[in-house]
């Protein structure tokens, strides 16, 4: 393998990121991922959805990438194939849901990730940033498309996972870890939650557009309220002045 | 005007949150520039010039020069307490072939322990080799001086260092789950053991309190020394043994946050 002669190997997270191209070598019937032939910092995956949901024809393809200190730093998904639940093309990281979302661990690993994101794709989109609340009919026929979706460099995505061949049972850590994670796009935290409340009420369509109308509303109503207030202050002095001045 | 000041980052979320994040960066990037992971020995009144107009640590800093002759600074990014600990701990064992070995043989075992807690093999295989890989390179230069040297030069590669940061971090985590009835009264908040180990142990840069420095000297059967330095009203610093009683193996100087090795 050409990767080889190019990393040092005795880094240990070069020797992580191959053990892990080891260990994901076979293609399960849940996911496949691969390093990008040039770059160990760069992988592509394939995962299926997960049965008995609006996802389970459809097979969705994107890319990892892996910042310089994994593990100690989670990697970031990006997903490529249109899914009805992510943003396509846009950076979601793995991290526990609600109030630590740095929690990630170097013992997780590339397959800890896709399992997140198989096990994420049916829960509920609650507004956070780079979730798509599209309907469920508007999802499964993404799901059936997905199938003939083609990557620039893997080909045609559909062929990538094997039939029938499972993949290792989960550990305990492993299912223990899925029942906390979450996945969120890579945006301030507190920006996030402001915008959740804003956009909880919105049912359908994109979040990102409710979202984008919602931030000068909320600005204008402000205003609005302040040019108010500075009226009434006026209107209260002019009064004054007429009983004190005449 | 809260609320203005509330609604700031909304107006240019991309904005914004790019700024925030480059200034997170930046920072760090200075932390780390500005201190090495483990640093050099220094004498006790290289901490003078720290707090040149401050008669109170002044006055401390003369205490612990009575006690203590050098002191080496870690980088405070989190994992200074494991980071100090476990340096300072091999660097003492490489003066005492047999505590290194009996060493060795402890951490032969403690792959196993984890692995019955449910912690993923795969993983824990990677950092175990790494920890491993450290301890038998240093013990097999012979030159007490030489290993020494060596193991400066690893803990200040961040790939071994910060792997040998996530091992302690998981033999902690496994010692708290393991007496899990034991140290549930010192968790605040209502959280499991294995919650607080997941969000306060495992994960990088979180910092250590009382109770992971408790778990990690019981982990490693070892006992540790903290000097408690700050702006309190007490002449000398305090001193505190962790697990109380033993012989403390490690000498480490805590300033509110962050932790160093000390010296006799």
């Amino acid at each position: 393998m050409s990767l080889k002669s190019q990393y040092n190997l005795k880094s240990p997270g070069v020797k992580r990121l191959m053990r892990e191209a080891c260990e994901l070598a076979d293609p399960t019937e849940e996911y496949f991922a691969t390093p990008l032939e040039d770059n160990l910092f760069e992988w592509h995956f394939t995962v299926r959805g997960p049965p008995n949901t609006e996802f389970e024809d459809g097979v969705y393809h994107g890319r990892i990438l892996l910042p310089s200190e994994y593990p100690m730093q989670p990697p970031n998904i990006i997903l490529l194939t249109p899914n009805g639940r992510f943003e396509i093309n846009k950076k979601i990281c793995l991290s526990i849901s609600g109030h630590h979302p740095e929690s990630w661990q170097p013992s997780w690993s590339i397959r800890t990730a896709l399992l997140a994101l198989i096990a994420f794709m049916p829960t509920s989109a609650a507004g956070t940033i780079g979730s798509l609340e599209y309907t469920k009919e508007e999802r499964q026929a993404l799901a059936k498309k997905s199938k003939s979706w083609e990557c620039t460099i893997c080909g045609r995505i559909c062929d990538k996972l094997s039939q029938g061949a499972t993949s290792d049972p989960l550990t305990t850590e492993e299912s223990s870890m899925l029942n906390h994670i979450a996945l969120k796009a890579e945006e301030d935290s507190k920006t996030n939650d402001s915008v959740r409340h804003r956009t909880a009420g919105a049912s359908v369509g994109e979040v990102p557009e409710a979202f984008v109308n919602s931030i000068p509303q909320s600005n204008k109503d402000r205003l609005w309220e302040m040019v108010m207030w500075v009226l009434l202050g006026m209107i209260v002095l002019l009064i004054a002045r007429r009983f004190f001045f005449l | 005007m809260g609320d203005e000041q509330e609604s700031e980052p909304v107006i240019g979320t991309g904005n914004q949150d790019e700024l925030i994040m480059q200034q997170q960066r930046q920072i760090e990037r200075e932390i780390s520039e500005s201190t090495a992971l483990v640093g050099e020995l220094e004498p006790i009144v290289s901490l003078n010039s720290e707090y040149s107009n401050d008669n109170v640590y002044l006055e401390k800093i003369k205490d612990l020069s009575s006690k203590y002759k050098h002191i080496r600074r870690t980088r405070p990014d989190g994992n200074c307490f494991f980071r100090a600990f476990t340096y300072a701990m091999i660097e003492q064992m490489l003066e005492n072939s047999n505590e290194l070995e009996q060493f060795i043989k402890l951490i032969e075992c403690s792959k196993m322990g984890l692995l019955r807690l449910g912690f993923p093999e795969f993983t824990v295989d990677d950092f175990y080799e790494t920890f491993m890989d450290v301890l038998k390179r240093v013990r097999d230069i012979k030159n007490v001086n030489d290993a020494k040297k060596e193991l400066h030069t690893l803990f200040n590669e961040q790939g071994y260092s910060d792997y040998m940061v996530v091992y302690l971090r998981l033999l902690t985590s496994g010692h708290l789950q393991r007496d899990q009835e034991f140290y549930s009264c010192f968790i605040e908040g209502g959280r499991t053991v294995v919650d607080f180990c997941h969000q306060e142990v495992e994960p990088m840069y979180k910092e250590s309190d009382h109770i992971h420095i408790m778990a990690a000297c019981a982990a490693l059967e070892t006992g540790v020394r903290v000097v408690y330095m700050d702006r309190g009203s007490s002449k000398s610093n305090i001193e505190h043994d962790l697990p109380e009683g033993t012989a403390p193996s490690v000498h480490l100087l805590y300033r509110p946050g962050h932790y160093d090795i000390l010296y006799l």
